[in-house]
């Protein structure tokens, strides 16, 4: 009896987890082609020239906090910059583009302390 | 026998593990004189190189020799193309790096090192072609036309090195990169006939030197009527043609800039809001009313928003707070934002002089090819923009507050510098709503401002959670659909923003996400001190 009990209680926590925690992971198997990297860290995006919105893989060597920053492609200014919580491998995400400047842009993955982890070319057409 | 073997197997592979393609780039056509259009290709080699799916290249041209007319996308049918461009900036090459290797130069500007550089000279043009397929050897990416100007007072005695491909960005479709060179080195034209006195330029003179073209001008007779307009070229240029202006003959000039410019919203800020009002204070503090802290006479005139004509006082700065609060005050006003603008222009050299108490915007000019006087410098400003971040900033010695012929007494000027200091900016998804932070440390600080810039199709605007201290007047405010003007300002220039996180927004998302990246980016973001001192925000 007492391991049923143990057994409801440990389905019970399960249930409570906040599933927005984490950005979703996908197994290397479930990684589109376009999406894959070949290290063991990077950051990459599904195309090159982006209209609307376009999605992102990230991947880290172990889980924690990070930051995506995207950088003005010739004077190198910081326009926008995100904190995420993510775990090791792939994380698949997503570029929202609408808002920016028709331009050239650079996204960068870095830890959470500013130290460069990985960066992208990308423009928005 | 076995070693010689053994090393060609060496030499084969090492080849076929290094191979290179390569950017060519040269004229279609032949141009023999100024006013021809030169028309560049720009095409791929494999040579013995991968297959490539991603070509990204980037160049500069001689805007004082050449002007931009068109481009043409040579991609195949199906494949992505996007071309950008910055006026001003220079490429600086990888140090102790062949400036032809193109892939080594592309890793070079990759770390996000100083890899440009601003120089009024030169413009920046960026091609991006994404096909599915492999690229044909030869294939051309794009074709550029541009005219041969004049290289009369143009400071460079031919056409020397007037395009320079400054890096490639070649990959394969699994994103190996491809090693790439370029040639030529450089592109120089020769022979070019014709060019003289005839033709007339107007170089524009403003602080707003990223958006030259949405400038235009105007040249009058001396009777009033429109002799011609155009529009300034990317390099801030009006060319006007051989044969519309007559020499000996006086003819005056204006500039206009467009009323559509969304960052018209970005021109009037906190940092003018600050040298209005401690100009409106220093002109109720001396014995005859007349004490300043403007550097420049310009700025009475630029700070009276009101347009009444008495100078700077009060009801100006109330205006101006007005309008960062998004408050109507009920009064029409001068104040420079969408569609709408107060343009001031005048020849550079005399630009915001001091004529008998009056501050002038001389517009007059005469063509004299045999004095060289075959072009002018028009300055451009704009009514609220005390600090000059859109404007010229005179220097006729006359415009100076400080070398004017008033009296010590009546004056009271700080020079107001530009400093810059690092803050935090940042957004993250917690419990579902996304919150941005504004994170900063720096301290003596009277004011400040943010225009902040989202996607309003995927989140929304829910609360701005101020903790600035108890004595500012904070503001925030929806100015378009998607921008958020959010900051605050001590009226009494005592209290200082507290240092922390004094602003955070939240958003509510309109469809499921899982990250932000890009839907929320940063405009204006600038601070002030007392003294009227402007802080430019570096975000790290």
């Amino acid at each position: 009896m007492k391991k049923i009990l143990l057994l409801l209680s440990l389905i019970i926590l399960a249930g409570c987890h906040n599933d927005d925690d984490f950005v979703e992971i996908f197994p290397e198997a479930e990684v589109p082609v376009s999406l894959q990297i070949k290290g063991l860290i990077g950051i990459k995006l599904e195309n090159t020239i982006v209209t609307d919105r376009v999605a992102m893989n990230v991947k880290l060597p172990e889980s924690g906090k990070y930051r995506i920053k995207i950088r003005q492609g010739i004077t190198n200014e910081l326009i926008s910059q995100e904190m995420i919580s993510a775990e090791e491998g792939d994380n698949i995400l997503k570029v929202y583009v609408s808002s920016l400047d028709k331009s050239g842009y650079m996204i960068q993955l870095t830890d959470e302390f500013h130290n460069v982890l990985g960066n992208q070319s990308f423009v928005v057409n | 026998m076995k070693k010689i073997l053994l090393l060609l197997v060496s030499v084969i592979f090492t080849l076929n593990s290094f191979g290179q393609s390569s950017i060519d780039y040269s004229p279609v056509n032949t141009v023999t004189q100024v006013g021809d259009t030169l028309i560049m290709k720009f095409q791929y080699f494999k040579s013995d190189g991968g297959d490539l799916t991603l070509g990204q290249f980037d160049f500069e041209y001689n805007n004082k020799l050449l002007s931009y007319i068109s481009h043409t996308s040579q991609a195949p049918s199906g494949a992505s193309f996007a071309r950008n461009n910055w006026s001003g900036y220079k490429y600086i090459p990888k140090a102790d790096a062949d400036e032809d290797d193109m892939d080594v130069q592309f890793a070079w500007w990759l770390t996000g090192g100083d890899s440009y550089s601003t120089s009024a000279d030169w413009n920046i043009e960026r091609i991006t072609v994404q096909a599915a397929a492999a690229y044909t050897n030869g294939g051309e990416f794009v074709k550029y036309s541009f005219k041969i100007k004049d290289k009369f007072n143009s400071g460079y005695s031919d056409y020397s090195d007037i395009i320079k491909v400054n890096w490639a960005n070649y990959q394969k479709s699994d994103g190996e990169q491809i090693q790439t060179i370029k040639s030529p080195s450089t592109q120089s034209i020769s022979g070019i006939a014709g060019g003289n006195a005839g033709s007339f330029v107007i170089n524009l003179k403003t602080a707003n030197t990223s958006n030259y073209t949405d400038y235009s001008y105007t040249v009058f007779d001396s009777s009033g009527t429109s002799v011609t307009s155009g529009d300034f070229d990317e390099s801030g240029q009006g060319v006007i043609a051989e044969g519309v202006l007559e020499n000996n003959v006086t003819y005056t000039a204006q500039a206009n800039l467009t009323e559509s410019a969304t960052y018209l919203d970005e021109v009037v800020t906190v940092s003018d809001l600050a040298l209005v009002f401690a100009e409106a204070i220093g002109a109720t503090d001396g014995p005859t009313g007349q004490m300043t802290t403007f550097d420049y006479f310009i700025q009475d005139i630029m700070g009276d928003v009101v347009g009444d004509s008495n100078g700077v006082d009060f009801q100006d700065s109330y205006e101006i707070l007005a309008y960062l609060q998004g408050v109507d005050s009920g009064n029409s006003n001068l104040i420079t934002k969408l569609t709408q603008t107060e343009d001031y222009s005048g020849i550079e050299d005399t630009y915001g002089a001091l004529v008998s108490d009056v501050v002038t915007f001389a517009k007059a000019f005469t063509p004299d090819s045999n004095a060289s006087v075959v072009s002018i410098d028009l300055a451009h400003g704009l009514r609220g923009d005390v600090n000059f971040s859109h404007s010229w900033t005179p220097s006729i010695e006359s415009g100076g507050k400080s070398t004017s012929a008033r009296t010590t007494s009546q004056r009271n000027s700080v020079y107001k510098s530009t400093e810059t200091a690092n803050i935090d900016l940042v957004s993250e998804i917690i419990d579902g709503e996304i919150h941005f932070s504004i994170n900063s440390d720096v301290e003596e600080m009277v004011g400040s401002q943010f225009n902040i810039v989202f996607d309003p199709n995927v989140i929304q605007l829910e609360n701005v959670i101020f903790d600035t201290g108890n004595e500012m007047t904070n503001f925030s405010n929806i100015i378009n659909d998607g921008v958020v003007r959010v900051g605050s300002f001590d009226l009494n220039f005592e209290a200082s923003v507290k240092v922390g996180t004094p602003y955070k927004l939240i958003f509510i998302p309109l469809e499921e996400i899982s990250n932000t990246s890009g839907l929320i980016s940063f405009k204006v973001k600038e601070g002030v001190r007392q003294d009227g001192t402007q802080i430019n925000f570096i975000i790290q």
